[in-house]
């Protein structure tokens, strides 16, 4: 490719718009000028997170498998060049840089207010700038290590991870993001080098910028430093994940004051860019958990929940769960209440009142993410690493039925499908 | 954006931040008043029940009913502690009218629910009415059992325990476990009642656009309530104690952590607070590069300034048989400062991450609220970026003078077990 190719993506509901380019370096860009406000927030990320664990690239003879963690790990060490640390270089523009690993992408991001342009020169620079030695990578294990025992300490981390757990049998998002200490231990530099080279490829990272910017202003610089890449045919898989959940109940103690619980139920994975499924998830789960559902107020008189009660859909690539969440010393009744109402509104409907009321939100709550800087730059990324376009999840809310709720709720949360995730307080 | 505020009346303050380019509207409603064993629980339920109900709208499944045919806009309490205070924080965001699909006005409706539910509350006999009373207690008491669950922030908790021992600072913002149970629907009506009469009250509304309903609405209804309050002060400086203490507990954690308090006896504000930023404010600041990243201590150690009790909160996720080395160390950079040892860079940085938090905070409107009520707090009204020139003025001199005006007072250990048996 050797001419930028550009869009202007466009809100059919609101007439909210953002700008995509296709840059000749194969990056996707997407850019949302704010005027009026004062912050800048980029976000430059590439489509590998920790259940990318066994990949090849087109010129791969065999399938590679790496580490759990590795993705994580690598993200760590991006943050510090030959010359010096990444947080230095920021320290001297006054940015605010972070990055993230999740299950299926990693970001590095800032946010700023002033010096936007010298900090996405920053940005661009040091991602596309690895460098690993034995000493950084030894280094890294510790601060990680205690990473990873500072996130087992969080109930909320554990509950969660032990339901992924039970629900998969052998897909990786069965496993920590950081991996674990014994496995972060085998991570050297040469493996680094490997994952940055097949996944760090900019055919498969997504630029994403909102706030006080103007598109030519980061066009100019990307044209500068972004480095084309051919593209080299990157070919992840997963390991063949039965239908059926693993085990349908989990408990551990902890220290904790109350116990928590978390209630998924495994859904077969959308495809990709399968919005609709994603938005009916989305109404359903608060169709049936609302708090001003019946079951909702029936649960909070008999005492089985308590206001962080709330429900949530999490999904990605090979992975689609639809999951209740809160904190109780009756789970199991919580489940049966679950059970009940999924059977209820399966027998008789979706109430076109509350199905209205319950869109009308989730569309209002939407609209007001597109008043936040950072939400809008994560919006852009989210919405491009997920195969969908920025206001697709407006457009499709404002179009669903509540027949393609009730679909969802009827065919997919079956109760041979719900795991049972508690963490019960240890008496001391 | 546009501040401006104007008194109501009877020691109560109406402030607007106009700014066009949001397309929702916020309401805030601070009653400051102090935090006091007798009542803390009290208020915390209370300011939790106006949230969830009122008189025209009896129910929490009613209000949420309400609240999503409104474009899912929000009604919430909050009652954190500042210092000795506990400003109960009522608050309300919608989306603006311009946004609604039939023309309907959302804004309106929104603040009857605000009014109804400040001033007229679910009352029956002279008590919250039991039902909506029942389950807010119910979450109170959830709410103190799980503040071990977050093991940072219960450390730091246990660290104000003993740090302000004696002081109202160094009780929680929930109340005790006892005094909740010991809360009845009469009595924290009866201190509702009191709060609404006695509190400082300082309301904020942001919004694209002015609309003088919001302020008439509050005045007219403040106007049924017999008011007899007075002004607070928020800065109460904590006093040193003549020896440090240690608090210390064994928990199943894998990870450990410590806390510690140091107390300042320096007046200087805008000296401590940037001195904090360059101890461990930002990831380039001297915890951070040192205790972090060179000695691979801990995965965070962080440092903040409390301006009202006058202290520096240090706080550190740390190996059980690390905590020495990262505590030496911490003492060690402390004591760089103390001698001067402190680079041109290390105060450019700060700097600029203190102006980069402080010019963001104008886009949001929760970030608008919260600042102009902590320079409100603070004793001087001023925009973002005058209080960054005033932070910009602070010498190496008045840096070296604050570190030295630092004393440990208390340090708290929470040790994990696993390493020990």
């Amino acid at each position: 490719m050797s001419e930028n190719v550009r869009e202007l993506l466009v809100s059919r509901k609101t007439g909210e718009s953002c700008i995509h380019v296709k840059h000749r370096s194969g990056l996707d860009i997407f850019i949302r000028e704010m005027p009026g406000f004062s912050t800048v927030q980029a976000l430059f990320g590439t489509k590998y997170g920790s259940v990318n664990t066994m990949f090849k690239t087109a010129g791969d003879a065999e399938y590679t498998s790496v580490p759990n963690g590795i993705a994580h790990f690598l993200e760590h060490k991006l943050f510090e060049n030959e010359e010096c640390g990444v947080f230095e270089l920021y320290a001297r523009t006054g940015a605010a840089g972070n990055a993230f690993t999740s299950f299926d992408k990693t970001c590095y991001l800032f946010s700023c207010t002033k010096n936007y342009t010298e900090n996405l020169r920053i940005l661009l620079d040091f991602v596309q700038k690895p460098y690993f030695t034995k000493e950084n990578v030894d280094k890294e294990q510790g601060i990680i290590g205690q990473e990873i025992r500072m996130t087992n300490d969080r109930p909320e981390w554990r509950v969660f991870f032990n339901l992924l757990r039970n629900m998969y049998h052998e897909h990786p998002v069965r496993i920590d993001i950081a991996g674990t200490e014994e496995s972060i231990a085998q991570i050297n530099a040469e493996l680094l080098y490997k994952c940055y080279d097949t996944f760090y490829n900019l055919n498969n990272m997504v630029l994403s910028i909102a706030g006080n910017v103007r598109e030519d202003e980061i066009l100019k610089i990307c044209d500068e430093l972004l480095r084309p890449c051919e593209d080299k045919g990157l070919e992840c898989v997963f390991p063949d994940e039965p239908e059926e959940i693993a085990a349908p109940e989990i408990y551990e103690k902890q220290p904790v004051g109350a116990s928590l619980f978390q209630l998924g139920c495994k859904c077969p994975p959308a495809e990709t860019g399968d919005i609709k499924k994603l938005m009916a998830a989305t109404v359903a789960i608060s169709i049936i958990g609302d708090a001003s559902s019946e079951m909702y107020g029936r649960m909070l008189n008999k005492g089985l929940i308590n206001s962080t009660f709330g429900g949530e859909i999490f999904s990605g690539n090979g992975y689609f769960s639809a999951i209740f969440s809160g904190e109780s010393a009756q789970p199991e009744a919580v489940r049966q209440e679950i059970f009940g109402e999924i059977k209820r509104i399966s027998r008789e409907g979706i109430d076109e009142k509350l199905f209205g009321r319950i869109r009308k939100s989730l569309y209002g709550s939407l609209i007001r993410e597109l008043n936040n800087v950072g939400a809008v730059a994560n919006l852009m990324i989210n919405s491009a690493m997920s195969g969908f376009k920025p206001f697709d999840a407006i457009d499709t809310v404002s179009e669903l039925t509540a027949e393609d709720v009730l679909r969802f709720i009827r065919d997919e949360l079956r109760e041979d499908r719900f795991v049972l995730s508690v963490i019960e307080r240890m008496e001391s | 954006m546009n501040y401006k505020r104007i008194s109501l009346g009877d020691n109560i303050g109406f402030s607007t931040i106009i700014d066009e380019k949001f397309n929702t509207c916020s309401v805030s409603v601070k009653l400051i008043t102090e935090l006091s064993p007798e009542t803390a629980a009290a208020k915390y339920l209370a300011a939790d029940i106006l949230s969830i109900s009122n008189s025209n709208i009896p129910t929490l499944a009613e209000m949420n009913e309400r609240l999503s045919a409104l474009y899912g806009a929000s009604v919430g309490s909050s009652c954190s502690s500042r210092g000795d205070l506990q400003p109960v924080s009522f608050s309300a965001s919608w989306l603006h009218d311009r946004f609604a699909i039939n023309g309907e006005s959302i804004t309106a409706e929104m603040l009857e629910i605000i009014r109804d539910c400040l001033f007229s509350p679910n009352v029956i006999d002279g008590a919250f009415e039991e039902e909506a009373f029942r389950i807010a207690k119910n979450d109170l008491l959830d709410t103190i059992d799980g503040q071990i669950n977050d093991k940072r922030s219960y450390a730091i908790s246990q660290l104000h325990k003993k740090a302000f021992e004696g002081e109202p600072a160094g009780y929680p913002e929930t109340g005790s476990r006892e005094d909740a149970e010991n809360v009845t629907a009469e009595t924290a009506y009866k201190v509702y009642r009191e709060l609404m009469k006695t509190a400082q009250v300082e309301i904020f509304y942001v919004a694209p656009e002015e609309n003088d309903d919001v302020a008439e609405m509050f005045r007219n209804a403040f106007a049924g309530i017999k008011r007899c309050s007075r002004q607070y002060k928020f800065r109460a400086p904590s006093p040193l104690k003549p020896e440090t203490a240690v608090a210390e507990e064994t928990l199943d954690v894998r990870q450990s952590k410590f806390a510690l308090a140091l107390k300042s006896s320096s007046d200087d504000i805008f000296a401590l607070k940037l001195l904090s930023v360059i101890l461990g404010g930002t990831p380039s600041s001297k915890f951070f590069v040192n205790v972090r990243e060179k000695q691979s201590l801990c995965y965070y150690c962080a440092c903040r300034y409390s301006e009202t009790k006058n202290y520096l909160l240090i706080d550190c996720g740390v190996e059980r048989d690390k905590i020495q080395a990262a505590y030496d160390e911490i003492c060690r950079q402390t004591d760089e400062v103390k001698q001067g040892n402190i680079t041109d860079e290390e105060i450019g940085a700060a700097l600029l991450s203190l102006e980069n938090a402080y010019l963001a905070v104008q886009d949001t409107p929760s970030g608008c609220i919260s600042w102009y009520f902590d320079v409100f707090c603070s004793g001087e009204i001023i925009t973002p970026e005058e209080y960054f020139r005033k932070m910009a003025g602070v010498t190496r001199e008045r840096l070296i003078d604050a570190a030295k005006s630092l004393t440990i007072d208390t340090i708290y250990k929470m040790l994990s077990k696993e390493e020990t048996e």
